[in-house]
């Protein structure tokens, strides 16, 4: 968004203040002169000036940093007095005082330590030359950018605006869907879900306000694309990694995600929506430091599906509702002393469908599977920072998923449960050292039953974490951090620890390295786990190094990396009836991937591109070699372009995304994993148009060229009577998804909008 | 004729006694504050800073020292000539001194305006990338300001400026702005400028209004 030039100086011709100061003496002086009494007074002010001009004591000298270069504009002065001026341009300042005796200096500047000296003060002129440290400012230091992507308004160090992930075209507000278009990721088109290089998509671990989300993205049966379950709307800042991360995360063998929700509102405010698929209404209330959200929204494919056709054999297209409220309240003033803020947020849905699975090499409607999930997801996250350094943070969160399955005759349950408990304690020792403490409590259970044949397996596992990091600044150019992370868990049996190591340095032009390694643990998927449950942890070890510059409204980085796998599981048989489960695989990928951000060539035009190569080969599941998974193309690529025109008061948008294939097996050919699909291709075009600031109405559609993309093929189970197994190909629901939606604001601010729902 | 000399001498000692009786305060604040109006250069107003800094320190519960020495480094912020990052460390600099003075004078409309304005800066150091984040908190809080004081001629001459430059960018009417930037000026005119100063209130921003109002012809 452009706002131009719109905010001139300020400064300048203001109103002089009169000179009433001199006028008065003046006049004292010329009344003097004709009373004897005011004239002996006169003399007498005379007198007392000079006795205190011999008083007086000059103090000069020059201030530089440690390096010798003059710091201008730092503030020389006695203690407790008005004594006192700045340095000037070349560091240089001087000033007389009427004090006498031992007295304290003070010397401060932005950006350094302040000094303070003790001199004693008798007339003779007093130099002092003083070198100042350089402090540690949070805003401008160095930052460890190895293997993450920053989201927010905040900070520099971001590749995304919170905005971005919504008005990406194609993401269609999905947040995965808007990630995907960043370094590090891939896109699975039958699956949604994100596949971070070259793991699977279990291995990345989602966090709302640090608490851990289970069942974060809906639930939904083999080759149907599913999306995240939360609304973008719900957050100001993310926190993507692709590698390398905090001791503060775990469970994870690739990557996390942390979602920040957002803190108070700005204004009371009803948003309606009006969707091709459904419409919500979401009712905000804001008073003093509390605010209330409230929403509820439902969708239902079936009227778009009876328009346009379809790919997939739908019997009852999906549909869904859901409903949130979100409780906020803050207090305090970070500035003066203890402030901190509590957030409490439940959410619950319901979704249904039913659907026809072809079987290859059979010409009936296949297999029918219907699903009925039903989702809570609840936390309530606290932060508080107290005195002398001290700032804590923690809270609980339960999810809740039920999916009741019904395959061809057989009625199945699956019931999964997270609950999570954390609270930290970060202490800033100095500007330059700062120590993070946390305790974490998890409780996992699972369980899945055959319902008419009153059959049931589960499992209940308790996990307790602890970690420690600690980030040392050397100076602003250079920091480290190192961290431990520790776990038990009781249904496996097993204690671990998984050290973390960072480090990143500035350069001069803005540019800087970071180097992250770690190690990472992660418990065996809960569907494998329920049938074995003594199963330990598989395990990844990363090494990350990145360039990252930020410059005049580009970005560009570069990052490298290589993951390696471990104890990763393995079985025999079919994946639905999976023997032998045991932790046999190992594999390792590694890559470079590149992103360019530019806002500025291209006047009201921003547009990124990302260039994405992994190489990755892995035993695991029932392959018997090292292959290269199906969810790990080698080459990946994307280019979202974001054009406003002010004209047409609308915001234009387009994105492509590209890869090299998926590799798929071929049970007709020797050996595995043999074969790749053609390239994946889709590009995506919407428009944003604001008749009024709080209306907005926005049009996008998905693969505008209708390509045909192939994720895969699937075989036969049996082979045919020439001995050949029957195959058919894995593809898209429909060529192209096409979305219009009406999004009205309404509240006192007309300006009001919900860009954030694009 | 003796008399009226007589009398007219008692009231010129008066008026001097009474302004002999500005205390040490009062006479660095006057004499900090007109150089601050007059200041146009970043050197100066970072001395200006630097002497509302030193003015705080020894009279901590006044609020208008601590405001001053945030409103210079909030000039400075708006100097074209600064990076972004220098920029932003000084408006983290004004900003913290706006909360500091909030903590000591709890709703006074010069604050928050004076919040608002350092939002506003923050905003016009990258308002490519910050427009559409920051432009809300600027105008709720020019808009909290207002409430408290309706007769406020800086939140006034600042919101101002502020619908003004969102008007053009939705290319929308700009008669809401204009009409602040009206008020604004007027309440400036039956201003008396001289006591206000002599009381220590804020008095800058009539330049503003009046180039404003003048954007607006």
């Amino acid at each position: 968004m452009h706002f131009g030039p719109l905010f001139p100086q300020f400064i300048g011709p203001f109103p002089k203040f009169g000179n009433g100061e001199f006028s008065c003496i003046y006049i004292l002086l010329n009344f003097g002169s004709n009373n004897s009494r005011m004239k002996i007074f006169t003399i007498l002010l005379f007198l007392f000036a000079s006795l205190a001009a011999m008083g007086q004591t000059l103090i000069s000298g020059r201030i530089t940093d440690q390096k010798g270069a003059a710091i201008p504009g730092a503030n020389v002065y006695i203690k407790g007095t008005y004594d006192g001026t700045s340095s000037d341009a070349t560091g240089l300042f001087s000033f007389t005082t009427d004090e006498a005796g031992a007295q304290l200096v003070s010397i401060q500047a932005i950006g350094f330590k302040s000094q303070e000296l003790t001199r004693n003060l008798n007339g003779d002129a007093v130099t002092l030359n003083i070198l100042l440290a350089e402090a540690i400012n949070q805003l401008n230091a160095v930052t460890i950018t190895a293997g993450a992507m920053e989201s927010g308004d905040e900070k520099k160090s971001v590749v995304l605006k919170p905005l971005d992930i919504v008005t990406t075209s194609g993401a269609m507000g999905n947040i995965t869907a808007a990630l995907l278009t960043l370094p590090g990721t891939s896109t699975v088109g039958n699956d949604g879900r994100l596949f971070v290089r070259g793991g699977d998509a279990s291995e990345t671990a989602i966090y709302i306000d640090g608490l851990q989300v289970g069942n974060a993205f809906g639930s939904t049966t083999s080759n149907v694309p599913t999306r995240n379950r939360f609304s973008a709307n719900l957050f100001k800042g993310s926190f993507f990694s692709t590698g390398g991360y905090s001791a503060e995360y775990g469970q994870a063998l690739s990557s996390a995600l942390a979602l920040n929700t957002l803190d108070l509102p700005l204004r009371n405010q009803g948003d309606v929506s009006i969707m091709s698929l459904g419409g919500g209404y979401t009712q905000t209330l804001v008073k003093n430091d509390r605010a209330l959200t409230a929403s509820a929204n439902y969708y239902n494919l079936a009227p778009y599906q009876s328009l346009v056709k379809q790919n997939f054999d739908w019997e009852q297209a999906p549909s869904s509702w859901d409903s949130e409220i979100s409780l906020r309240r803050k207090w305090g003033n970070a500035v003066t002393g203890k402030s901190g803020m509590i957030k409490a947020y439940f959410h619950t849905e319901g979704s249904h469908m039913a659907i026809w699975q072809k079987i290859p090499g059979d010409s009936g409607r296949g297999d029918f599977v219907k699903l009925n999930n039903r989702y809570h997801y609840g936390n309530v996250s606290f932060k508080h920072s107290g005195n002398k350094g001290w700032f804590f943070y923690g809270g609980l969160a339960l999810s809740h998923n039920k999916d009741a399955i019904r395959l061809n005759t057989d009625h199945i349950r699956q019931l999964n449960q997270i609950f999570h408990s954390k609270i930290v304690a970060v202490k800033d020792f100095s500007p330059q050292f700062s120590l993070k403490n946390g305790l974490e409590f998890f409780t996992k259970s699972y369980s899945e039953a055959l319902v008419d044949e009153n059959r049931e397996r589960q499992f209940t596992d308790h996990q307790f974490n602890h970690f420690v990091e600690g980030t040392y600044y050397f100076s602003n150019r250079l920091v480290m951090v190192g961290g431990l992370r520790s776990g038990h868990s009781s249904l496996a049996r097993q204690t671990w620890f998984t050290p973390r190591f960072s480090v990143a340095y500035k350069l001069d032009n803005q540019g800087q390295f970071s180097f992250a390694a770690g190690k990472f643990k992660q418990l065996v998927e809960e569907k494998l786990r329920v049938r074995q449950t003594d199963l330990k942890n598989s395990a990844a070890t990363h090494y990350i190094l990145n360039y990252f510059l930020v410059n005049n409204n580009r970005t560009f980085r570069a990052e490298a990396f290589y993951k390696n796998y471990d104890n990763l599981v393995t079985y025999s048989g079919p994946a639905s009836e999976p023997r032998n489960i045991a932790l046999n695989g190992s594999g390792y990928a590694k890559g470079v991937d590149f992103f360019l951000r530019d806002k500025k060539t291209i006047k009201d035009t921003d547009f990124w591109v990302t260039y994405s190569f992994v190489d990755s080969k892995r035993r695991f599941a029932a392959y018997e070699t090292k292959v290269q998974p199906t969810f790990a193309p080698k080459h990946n690529g994307s280019v979202v372009v974001k054009h406003f025109v002010t004209a047409m008061k609308s915001l234009l948008g387009t994105s492509w995304s590209w890869n090299s294939g998926y590799t798929y097996n071929d049970p007709n050919m020797p050996g595995e994993m043999q074969r790749k699909t053609k390239a994946y291709s889709d590009l995506s075009l919407s428009i944003s148009y604001l008749p009024k600031p709080n209306v907005i109405l926005h049009v996008a559609c998905s693969n505008v060229l209708g390509r045909q993309n192939v994720f895969g093929y699937q075989y036969a189970s049996q082979p045919d009577e020439a001995g050949s197994y029957a195959s058919r190909p894995v593809g898209q629901a429909a060529s192209r998804f096409l979305f219009a939606g009406l999004f009205i604001t309404i509240s006192k601010d007309k300006k009001a909008n919900q860009l954030n729902n694009l | 004729m003796k008399k009226l000399a007589q009398i007219t001498m008692l009231f010129l000692v008066t008026t001097l006694s009474a302004f002999a009786q500005d205390t040490p305060y009062q006479k660095a604040m006057k004499k900090e504050v007109a150089k601050l109006t007059e200041s146009d250069s970043l050197p100066v107003l970072q001395q200006s800073a630097n002497a509302f800094g030193r003015i705080a320190e020894l009279n901590p519960g006044e609020w208008q020292p601590v405001y001053y020495q945030g409103l210079a480094y909030t000039f400075q912020g708006l100097d074209k000539s600064l990076s972004l990052d220098k920029k932003d460390e000084v408006l983290a600099k004004a900003d913290e001194l706006a909360q500091k003075a909030d903590a000591l004078s709890k709703n006074n409309a010069e604050i928050v305006a004076l919040q608002g304005f350092v939002l506003m800066a923050k905003l016009n150091a990258d308002a490519a990338s910050r427009g559409q984040s920051l432009s809300g908190p600027v105008l709720q809080t020019f808009g909290k300001a207002r409430a408290m004081d309706p007769k406020n001629p800086r939140a006034l001459a600042l919101t101002a400026q502020m619908e003004y430059g969102m008007a053009r960018f939705f290319g929308s009417g700009t008669e809401k702005a204009c009409g602040y930037a009206k008020e604004s000026l007027a309440i400036f005119a039956s201003q008396d400028e001289q006591a206000l100063k002599a009381a220590l209130v804020p008095t800058w921003g009539k330049s503003l209004a009046e180039k404003m109002a003048k954007s607006c012809q």
